[in-house]
C-alpha cells in the first residue's frame, strides 16, 4: 500500500512541472480568452461585458468569413498533399540502397531552415518575373516537346516492360533500367522532332502574379496556393522522417511472406505498409491539421507583398484584431476569433480521428 | 540593422552624481534613429541633463515599435518617454496612456501640433517630420537627354519626362510605383479630394477617380514599372539600384542612398501639380515624444522631451542631415539654403509641409485598415486584373461597410 502511494506521489512529482506550465500557459490562457471574448477590451480600459456581440460581429465580418474559408481550404490542401508526399518520399528513401544517409540529409534540409528565411527565399522565387514564372513560361513555350517526351517515354517503357515479361516473370513496371532507356529514347525523339521543325515553340511573355494578386484558383486565392506550396516544401521532410521510422519498424518477414504468396509491389504497399503505418499516419495528419489551421508566420512575413484578402488566415485575423495598424486593440474580437480557431482545430482532429485515420495499427 | 541591447544600453547610459538623480527610460526606433538619439544625448543635451539631475536610459527598439509600446503600456512596463507616430497616436492618446504636453510649443509647425492633438489637448512634442518629394538621378536624365523634373511639373509633364527616359534608355524605368495610398495619396489630395468628408464618410468621387486613373495608368503608358516587378519593395530601392530614374519618397531616402548609392547625382523637386486644379497635395509623416501617463518620473521625462526638441537640438539634427526639424524658426537655417543634394532634398521636403492640400498620415479610429480598399483597387488595376470602374466600386462598397460600423 505504502509502495503504491509512494509510486503515485513520484508520478505526480514527475508530471508537476508540466502540469504547472499547462495550468499557467494553456488553461489560464484559455479561460481568460473565453472571458475576454464576451467583453469589449482595448488592453487599457477595464473590460466591459458585451454578451455575444463579438461573436455576432464575427459572423457578419467579411474578413473573418474569408479567413475561415481560406484556413479550411489551406488546411485541406496542405495536410493531404504533405501526408501523401511524405509517405511517398519515405518509401523512396527507405528503398535507397546507396548513400541512404546523404539522401535523407538532402531531403531533410528544407526542414532545418528557419521559416522566415524560407519565406524570404520563396518571396524571391515567386516574383512576377522570378524563377517560378520562368519555369511555367518554359513549360508553356515547350508544351509540345514536353508532351511528346512524356508520351514517347510511356510508350517506350511500356513496350520494353511487355517485351521483357514475355521472357522473364516478375519484371517490375518501375524497373529503373527500362525507365532510363525509355527516358533517353523519348528525349532523343523529342530533340529529333524539334530539330526537324515538327514542333512549335509558343510565345508567352506574361509575368505571373503568384503572391501579389487577388485572383482565385478553385476555392482558394492564388496567393495561398503559393504559400501552400512553400509550406509543403518545408514540412514534408520532417513528416517523411516520421514515416521512415514507422517503415523501419515493419518486420521484413511480412513482406517476404506476401511475396511468397505472389503479392506484387502495390499489393504489398496497400495491405502491409499502409495498415502498419496507421499510428504514424494519425500523428502526421494530426500535426498537419493543427499546424495548417494555425498558419501565421508565413502569411505575416508576406506582409504588404500580397493583398490582405488573398492571404488572411484565422490566426492572422486574430493578430490583426489584437494589434490593428494605427487603431486601438480589439481584444474581444481577437479572443472570439481565437476561440473559434481553437474549437475548429479540436473538431478537425476529432473528425479525422473518428472518420479518417485510425490511431491503432493493424 | 540588428538590435544589440547590450551595446546600446551601455553606450547610452549617462552617468550623474548618484545622490539627486532621477532615471528616465526613453525609447525610439532602431536603425538610423539610434545615431540621432545617441548623438543628441551625448553631444547636445548631456550637460543640461546633468544640471537637471536626470539620468537617461535609452532603449531603442527594432521590429514592430507600436506593438511593443502598446504591449508595454498595457503591462505597465513601457518606458517613461517614447516615440508616437501620428499613424497610431490615437490609440495611445484615446486610451489615456500619454500625459498632456505642458511645455511651450509655440515654436512648432501648426499642422504638426494638430496631428498630435486629441480631444483639444496636445499629447506629443513633434520630434521631426517628413513629406513626399520627387527624388531623381540627374545622370540618368542627362544620358537620356531629357529635362530634369522641376517644381513646375504637372502630372502630365512629369509623366512625359518619365516616358521619354524609358524610351531613350529601355533598361531604365521612369518610376517604380507601389500600389499604396502612402504614395498615391499625394496625387489624390492634389485634386482637392479629402479622405473623409464633413460627415466622416469616404467618397471616391470624380476627383479621386482622375488621380486613380493617372496613377494606375503610369505603368501602361511606359512611365513606370511595379516596384515588385523590378525586385524592390519601395520606390527608393529602384532609384538606388538605378533601375528607375525617379522615386517618390520622404527625406528618409537620404540615409538609404548614403549607404547604397553614395555617389548618386541626386536632385529633388516638389510633388507635381494636378494639371486641372493647379494644386499640389502631400502627406505628412510625423513622430513625436510622448510622456507615459503612468510614469513615476513624468516631470523629468517631460523635461527630457523638451531638451530633445529644443531649437539647439533640432539644429544639430538638421546639420547632421539626419532629420527635419519640427520648429518653424529653423526653416531659415543657413544649412537648409546650401546647394548640396542632401540640403536641397531636406529643403524641398520641408517646403512640402506648406503644399496646397496636406493631410497627416492618419485615419482616425479606423487606423491603417482604411487604406486597404484603396490599396487593393490600385493593385488589381495596375496588375490588369480588374478595370478601374469595377475596382473603385468594390473599394467604395468596402468603405461604406467599414464606416457604417
Amino acid at each position: 500500500m505504502s509502495r503504491t502511494r509512494s509510486e503515485e506521489r513520484s508520478g505526480w512529482l514527475f508530471v508537476l512541472p508540466f502540469t504547472i506550465s499547462m495550468m499557467l500557459f494553456f488553461v489560464f490562457a484559455i479561460v481568460r480568452t473565453a472571458y475576454y471574448s464576451f467583453t469589449d477590451f482595448d488592453l487599457f480600459e477595464a473590460p466591459s461585458f458585451v454578451g455575444m456581440s463579438n461573436y455576432t460581429a464575427l459572423v457578419s465580418d467579411e474578413l473573418f468569413l474569408l479567413a475561415l474559408r481560406n484556413t479550411i481550404g489551406f488546411s485541406l490542401i496542405v495536410t493531404t498533399t504533405q501526408t501523401v508526399l511524405a509517405l511517398a518520399l519515405a518509401v523512396l528513401v527507405n528503398h535507397a540502397v546507396r548513400a541512404r544517409g546523404l539522401v535523407r540529409t538532402v531531403f531533410y534540409l528544407p526542414s532545418i531552415m528557419s521559416s522566415a528565411a524560407m519565406t524570404l527565399i520563396f518571396l524571391w522565387l515567386f516574383q512576377r518575373n522570378g524563377f517560378m514564372t520562368a519555369i511555367v513560361s518554359v513549360m508553356l513555350a515547350y508544351r509540345q516537346h514536353i508532351l511528346l517526351f512524356l508520351v514517347g517515354m510511356a510508350a517506350l517503357h511500356g513496350a520494353l516492360v511487355l517485351n521483357a515479361r514475355r521472357s522473364y516473370e516478375g519484371v517490375s513496371i518501375f524497373d529503373p533500367f527500362f525507365l532510363l532507356v525509355a527516358a533517353v529514347g523519348a528525349l532523343a525523339l523529342a530533340v529529333s522532332c524539334a530539330l526537324a521543325g515538327l514542333l512549335s515553340v509558343f510565345d508567352n511573355n506574361l509575368p505571373i502574379s503568384w503572391l501579389n494578386t487577388q485572383r482565385h484558383f478553385l476555392f482558394m486565392p492564388v496567393t495561398l496556393w503559393s504559400v501552400a506550396l512553400m509550406n509543403v516544401f518545408t514540412t514534408v521532410p520532417t513528416l517523411m522522417l516520421l514515416f521512415l521510422a514507422g517503415l523501419q519498424s515493419i518486420p521484413s518477414s511480412l513482406y517476404d511472406a506476401a511475396e511468397v504468396d505472389g503479392a506484387n509491389a502495390f499489393q504489398r504497399f496497400r495491405h502491409i505498409t499502409v495498415p502498419a503505418l496507421r499510428p504514424v499516419t494519425f500523428a502526421v495528419v494530426t500535426m498537419g491539421v493543427i499546424g495548417t489551421l494555425q498558419m501565421f508566420d508565413q502569411v505575416a512575413i508576406l506582409g504588404d507583398a500580397a493583398p490582405l484578402a488573398s492571404r488572411v488566415t484565422l490566426a492572422y485575423y486574430v493578430y490583426e484584431n489584437a494589434f490593428p495598424e494605427g487603431a486601438s486593440s480589439r481584444i474581444g474580437m481577437a479572443s472570439a476569433a481565437a476561440l473559434v480557431l481553437g474549437i475548429l482545430t479540436i473538431t478537425a482532429v476529432y473528425v479525422q480521428k473518428s472518420l479518417g485515420v485510425k490511431e491503432k495499427g493493424e | 540593422m540588428l538590435f544589440r541591447p547590450g551595446v546600446f544600453v551601455a553606450a547610452t547610459m549617462l552617468c550623474l552624481p548618484a545622490s539627486a538623480e532621477e532615471t528616465v527610460r526613453i525609447s525610439g526606433w532602431g536603425g538610423s534613429e539610434v545615431a540621432i538619439v545617441n548623438g543628441l544625448l551625448t553631444n547636445v543635451v548631456a550637460e543640461k541633463l546633468a544640471k537637471e539631475g536626470i539620468r537617461v536610459k535609452y532603449e531603442p527598439v527594432d521590429g514592430d515599435y507600436s506593438q511593443i509600446i502598446i504591449n508595454g503600456l498595457s503591462a505597465g512596463t513601457a518606458p517613461d518617454l517614447f516615440y508616437v507616430d501620428t499613424f497610431w497616436a490615437r490609440s495611445v492618446f484615446s486610451a489615456g496612456q500619454a500625459a498632456p504636453v505642458t511645455s511651450d510649443v509655440s515654436g512648432f509647425a501648426a499642422n504638426l501640433l494638430t496631428a498630435f492633438t486629441y480631444d483639444g489637448k496636445l499629447y506629443s512634442t513633434p520630434k521631426d517630420f517628413n513629406t513626399l518629394a520627387i527624388h531623381f538621378n540627374k545622370d540618368i536624365f542627362d544620358d537620356a537627354g531629357v529635362d530634369y523634373p522641376s517644381n513646375d511639373d504637372t502630372w502630365t509633364t512629369l509623366q512625359e519626362k518619365l516616358v521619354a527616359v524609358h524610351k531613350s534608355l529601355p533598361e531604365v524605368d521612369g518610376l517604380c510605383v507601389v500600389p499604396e495610398y502612402a504614395r498615391f495619396g499625394a496625387f489624390a489630395l492634389s485634386t482637392g479630394w479629402s479622405p473623409f468628408d464633413t460627415r466622416g464618410k469616404t467618397i471616391l468621387d470624380e476627383r479621386f477617380r482622375r488621380a486613380f486613373g493617372f496613377y494606375t495608368g503610369l505603368v501602361k503608358s511606359g512611365a513606370a514599372v511595379m516596384a515588385a516587378d523590378a525586385g524592390h519593395s519601395w520606390t527608393g530601392g529602384c532609384l538606388a539600384s538605378e533601375r528607375a530614374a525617379v522615386a517618390i519618397e520622404g527625406a528618409w531616402i537620404l540615409s538609404a542612398l548614403r549607404d547604397s548609392a553614395p555617389n548618386m547625382n541626386l536632385g529633388t523637386v516638389r510633388m507635381p501639380k494636378d494639371p486641372e486644379s493647379g494644386k499640389r497635395g502631400n502627406i505628412v509623416f510625423s513622430v513625436g515624444w510622448s510622456v507615459n501617463a503612468a510614469s513615476k518620473v513624468s516631470k523629468a521625462a517631460a523635461k527630457v522631451a523638451e531638451l530633445l526638441t529644443t531649437e539647439e537640438a533640432q539644429q544639430w539634427v538638421l546639420e547632421q542631415g539626419l532629420a527635419l526639424p519640427s520648429r518653424t524658426s529653423l526653416t531659415d537655417n543657413p544649412w537648409l539654403r546650401g546647394g548640396e543634394p542632401e540640403q536641397i532634398a531636406s529643403r524641398v521636403v520641408l517646403e512640402g509641409l506648406s503644399d496646397d492640400h496636406v493631410t497627416p498620415y492618419f485615419f482616425g479610429d479606423v487606423g491603417g485598415s482604411w487604406m486597404q480598399p484603396i490599396n487593393a483597387a490600385l493593385n488589381s488595376v495596375i496588375l490588369g486584373e480588374e478595370d478601374a470602374n469595377k475596382a473603385l466600386q468594390s473599394a467604395q462598397s468596402a468603405f461604406d461597410r467599414m464606416l457604417a460600423r
